[in-house]
């Protein structure tokens, strides 16, 4: 009798090697998804580029990005040399430059934020939802409260009373943005407290903090993953927004963003500086959110053959 | 119903104060003084006239007292004078809501008018072409940042292709023309819905599909009922309630997005205020404005969560 159990319970060879680890089975399938590695390829490649910025400009380029030659401004894009691939803004320099410059700042003003609002995020939507109680009320109130102003009056005005460099507009930004990821992670562990393996957890007399570690936060993991994609695009996005507006990235430091706010200026007088940057948020936030939907696919098993 | 709205009322009041809390203690504990952002360096003014003014108009109380003085007057929409028009802030305001109004309104019903049926049509046609093109363009105007979308408009089809004007409300001399203010509307229209457009397909999409597969639709087929019927008759009556809660988002949306469009397209709205507002320093309308577009987030919260109840049968109110 128990040697049949032991025996139902090993499960045959060949199936043993189907089965996978969630996680591995999560990077075969992102693997095998060709729009998500697409995209990761092209992310990837804007990411070599902007780090390589000072070295593309110094041996390519020739042309650093606050170089000016006011003679030649408005220039239109020519093949004459390297720098006017994309021609010249109103002050002469040069526009090809400048966008890998401001690939720099976006992606890690992307980047940052998103960080800084997953960790607020995570940490108050698992810990309201755990704890419930006033503390929850607490969290509540404080996402209502953001959700009900129009973000963008809260980054304008701070980003006129305090002048932010890119590190305190990321973090700004970030801190801004946090009340859907708490809402995401605070619903997830609703329901991931009621369930077992948390109870079991508990009955043993695991501390809380031992709980939210090692039980809750591993299955709060996987959405997070895909927020996290969706996020950086968000915070791309409200950069560039509030820098076109003038009160994000301060020139001469370049950004996506800002160079559109000088191209908006003059548009009949250079319409060529209109459509580089605007096409470089839009392809970057484009890849962030397929991958947002690749890994979501990959990671969410209730959504496999649901497409 | 009553009860339920009266509850989701005073619901909104905690919301409420957070934000008037906010946005009281953005201006005060801001590194620039109220005062010297009020003159800027347009005037010649002595340290003592400053104390002075900063005695009139309260500031050298505690900041407790001067939060309970500020909510007084917000009882009563009362924001003081504007720094540059020498009005009542709440004048100012009451002009340029309606001009802001007119677009999230006609972006909102542009928006359900083109997203809808698209989404439709996907999940109908799923897996083949017309489905394909659809989750391609929607997923791409999702990314197009919105002010990157009024430039190109402003650029290509008001510069160049001159088919459209490129700014205001009115061409000069045609204040009362119908046709002519829907025609300047097309533009900021479009960019404000453009986050719409691009949401409801895919959205809707997921909704039909969810509900194609459920059990009642092949009753119905199975009774003999044709497929259009069961779609427009079965399927699409539930697809299209949870729609209605990507409502809130949208409205975020509309109503912050109204800086930005209105700004590109130089439409004298609520946002353009707003900006103008801040480049000038004029904190007693930049405060206003943010109040009330937050109240009017708040409301449009409200009124979905009604409509909701509404629609949807499944949801009995807790009277």
């Amino acid at each position: 009798m128990s040697t049949a159990t032991a025996q139902m319970l090993v499960p045959p060879a060949d199936l043993r090697r189907v089965s996978a680890s969630f996680w591995s089975d999560a990077l075969w399938r992102l693997r095998h998804d060709p729009t998500t590695m697409a995209a990761f390829a092209v992310l990837f490649a804007l990411a070599v580029l902007a780090v390589g910025a000072d070295f593309l400009a110094d041996n390519v380029f020739h042309w650093s990005f606050s170089r000016q030659d006011i003679l030649n401004s408005y220039g239109t894009p020519n093949t004459d040399q390297p720098a006017m691939w994309l021609g010249s803004d109103q002050l002469g320099r040069s526009q090809i430059v400048r966008l890998l410059y401001g690939a720099r700042v976006s992606l890690f003003i992307g980047v940052f934020g998103a960080v800084v609002s997953l960790v607020i995020g995570v940490g108050l939507g698992i810990s309201a939802g755990y704890f419930r109680g006033w503390w929850d009320d607490v969290i509540v109130w404080l996402v209502s409260t953001l959700n009900g102003i129009p973000t963008l009056y809260l980054l304008l005005i701070v980003g006129f009373l305090f002048r932010l460099d890119y590190i305190s507009l990321a973090i700004f930004i970030g801190a801004l943005g946090w009340t859907f990821v708490t809402n995401q992670a605070r619903g997830q562990t609703f329901s991931l407290r009621e369930r077992d393996f948390v109870t079991a957890a508990r009955v043993i007399g695991a501390s809380p903090g031992r709980i939210i570690l090692r039980h809750i936060f591993p299955n709060v993991l996987p959405l997070m993953i895909v927020i996290a994609m969706i996020d950086v695009a968000g915070v791309i996005l409200a950069e560039s927004g509030l820098s076109y507006l003038g009160f994000g990235i301060q020139p001469p430091v370049p950004s996506w963003g800002n160079m559109l706010n000088g191209a908006s200026q003059f548009v009949t007088r250079g319409p060529w500086l209109v459509y580089p940057p605007g096409f470089c948020i839009a392809l970057t936030v484009l890849c962030l959110y397929l991958i947002g939907d690749g890994l979501r696919d990959a990671l969410d098993p209730r959504l496999r053959g649901a497409k | 119903m009553g009860r339920f709205v009266l509850r989701r009322l005073v619901q909104a009041v905690p919301t409420l104060f957070g934000i008037l809390l906010l946005t009281f203690l953005l201006t005060r504990l801001s590194p620039s003084d109220p005062v010297a952002l009020m003159f800027g360096d347009r005037f010649n003014v002595t340290e003592e006239q400053r104390q002075e003014l900063r005695h009139n108009l309260g500031l050298d109380e505690p900041l407790p007292i001067q939060f309970i003085t500020y909510l007084g007057k917000v009882v009563v929409l009362d924001f003081g004078n504007s720094f540059i028009y020498h009005r009542p802030v709440m004048q100012v305001i009451a002009e340029r809501l309606p001009n802001s109004l007119q677009l999230s309104i006609a972006a909102l019903l542009v928006g359900l008018a083109i997203g809808v049926p698209l989404g439709i049509l996907a999940a109908l046609t799923r897996g083949r072409l017309p489905d394909h093109v659809i989750r391609l363009t929607s997923v791409v105007g999702h990314a197009i940042p919105t002010f990157w979308f009024g430039l190109l408009f402003v650029l290509v089809l008001g510069v160049q292709l001159r088919w459209f004007p490129v700014g205001s409300m009115n061409a000069i001399g045609k204040e009362n023309d119908i046709l002519d203010r829907l025609w300047h509307m097309v533009g900021p229209v479009l960019t404000l819905s453009l986050g719409a457009i691009s949401n409801y397909p895919r959205f809707l999409r997921t909704q039909m599909l969810e509900e194609l597969s459920q059990d009642y639709v092949r009753t119905a087929h199975s009774k003999g009922l044709r497929g259009r019927a069961v779609v427009t008759g079965h399927v699409l009556r539930n697809a299209i309630i949870p729609l209605v809660t990507s409502l809130g988002g949208i409205l975020t949306l509309l109503i912050g997005g109204a800086v930005i469009t209105e700004q590109i397209f130089n439409w004298p709205g609520l946002g353009r205020l707003f900006f103008e507002a801040l480049v000038n320093k004029d904190f007693p309308i930049v405060q206003a404005n943010v109040v009330v577009g937050s109240a009017l987030l708040l409301l449009s919260y409200i009124l979905r969560d009604v409509v909701y109840v509404l629609v949807d049968p499944r949801i009995k109110v807790k009277a």
